[in-house]
């Protein structure tokens, strides 16, 4: 397998645009990409698509090729991923096996999602559907509400962590203010989170990650090849992992330990041959706060049931040992879904380049990103090195 | 006596689906019967009523998707 590298990146800002179409967040963060790339769109060889679910809540399918006419990509090939929640790095992870098999020297990865124009029960209808729709979303079991079961269960074996959920929540708001593209600029309370209005108990509405609109994409190249094009500081993807697990929650052997993230991070990590210690920050999947407490624990980061502490104590504060989710995360950042494993891609190159701006973290050469699908069914893990 | 289990770990939602939108606030729970773990709606919920994992509750009939419905005791 050949050393793959990121040398574009670009995305648009996270937010409510009900007035743009799927045509006009594509053109914005694929022509970033590409620009920033400094390459010409015919050197593209081949484009991967992520989207989770544009047919059911636009009306729109066939994305690839919807995508390659939009950003001028004449007949090279493209194909559409979906993995829920993760359809963004299972995008990612397959571009870069193809890049990385030597089938292709560079190809484009982007993604997208359009949701805020449809009403909340339209929405929670389409996330319903990355559970299983008739088993778990047919009987009342809402995303939030699987996801409010997990978090009573964690209460119940590692005590309660409801305060930690609500610091969680605060700190990502916290992190967003500095970054443009981020949806929500908000500072808020611990009270607030504990006392918004409630979904499922015990989340509220502040313990969710937002509905959102917006796109992301990646330019993926040969190591080799991206040395001679590349005028910034070269990231190579330097591990990556994928593993999945069972669709719904009552099968899974663990509420409180997400099996699939612990085997993709397993991957990622023998592959890139370091471990949790030198990684210098993360983008992970915070659909919910208390997903990112466990996250905490599944990426080896904290011992399992210390997450909670850990981010009460600021250890995954911006300016904190293990710095989690400085881009705003899905909860202050956004959600997008189909964009969002590549917007955490975009975050961690932006990081390891040193193009931060005011939300720079001093010290970044080893970033992570972690994506799941589904209350864990699907997780794709990448881990970058800035050379 | 009717089939009795426990709540594994439960939920009050507050904010359903078009379909379920009408109900809230309900139940839906994974309940424990003979160390077999199955997801359900639990019937019979009043704000306030306090519930938590191990909370007794009772078979009361499968939905028309053949998951369990129970109800609290």
């Amino acid at each position: 397998m050949r050393s793959v590298s990121v040398i574009g990146i670009g995305e648009t800002k996270m937010g409510r645009f009900s007035e743009r179409s799927l045509r006009d967040l594509i053109l914005e963060a694929g022509e970033a990409a590409v620009q920033d790339a400094g390459i010409e769109r015919s050197e593209i060889q081949a484009l991967f698509m992520s989207n989770f679910n544009a047919q059911y809540l636009c009306g729109q399918g066939h994305i690839g090729p919807l995508a390659a006419e939009v950003l001028g990509l004449g007949n090279a090939p493209t194909l559409r991923m979906e993995g829920a929640c993760a359809s963004g790095s299972l995008a990612f992870r397959q571009a870069l096996i193809a890049v990385a098999s030597g089938l292709y020297d560079l190809v484009l990865v982007g993604g997208v999602e359009k949701m805020t124009h449809r009403s909340t029960e339209a929405v929670t209808e389409g996330i319903a559907s990355a559970s299983d729709f008739n088993l778990e979303a047919g009987l009342g079991a809402t995303f939030p509400a699987l996801f409010a079961m997990i978090a009573n269960r964690y209460f119940h074996d590692y005590g309660d962590a409801r305060e930690a959920m609500a610091i969680c929540a605060v700190q990502n708001h916290e992190n967003a203010l500095l970054n443009p593209d981020a949806q929500l600029q908000k500072r808020i309370t611990v009270e607030q989170v504990k006392n918004g209005l409630p979904i499922a108990d015990p989340l509220t509405i502040f313990d969710c990650s937002l509905v959102s609109d917006g796109s992301a994409f990646v330019v993926l190249a040969a190591t080799d090849v991206a040395r001679a094009v590349c005028r910034k500081r070269l990231v190579e993807v330097v591990g990556s992992g994928h593993a999945g697990d069972t669709l719904t929650l009552a099968t899974k052997k663990s509420l409180t330990t997400f099996a699939a993230t612990v085997n993709a991070v397993k991957q990622a990590y023998a592959m890139s041959g370091v471990g949790p210690g030198d990684i210098h920050l993360a983008e992970v999947h915070d659909c919910f706060t208390i997903t990112q407490l466990i996250n905490g624990e599944d990426l080896g980061f904290f011992p399992k049931g210390k997450g909670a502490f850990a981010v009460a104590d600021g250890k995954t504060a911006a300016g904190g040992p293990i710095p989690i989710n400085v881009s705003g995360g899905l909860k202050a950042k956004g959600h997008p879904i189909g964009a969002t494993g590549l917007s955490q891609i975009y975050e961690v190159v932006t990081q390891l380049r040193g193009e931060g701006g005011a939300r720079q973290l001093p010290q970044a050469d080893l970033g992570l990103t972690h994506n799941i699908g589904g209350t864990a069914a699907t997780c794709v893990v990448n881990i970058f090195r800035g050379r | 006596m009717r089939q009795r289990g426990t709540l594994y770990t439960y939920t009050v939602v507050h904010s359903g689906t078009e379909a379920f939108k009408d109900r809230t606030p309900y139940v839906v729970a994974l309940v424990e019967e003979d160390r077999q773990i199955r997801l359900a709606r639990v019937e019979g919920y009043t704000e306030g009523r306090d519930i938590g994992v191990g909370t007794e509750v009772e078979f009361m009939a499968e939905d028309p998707g053949g998951q369990p419905i129970f109800r609290f005791i």
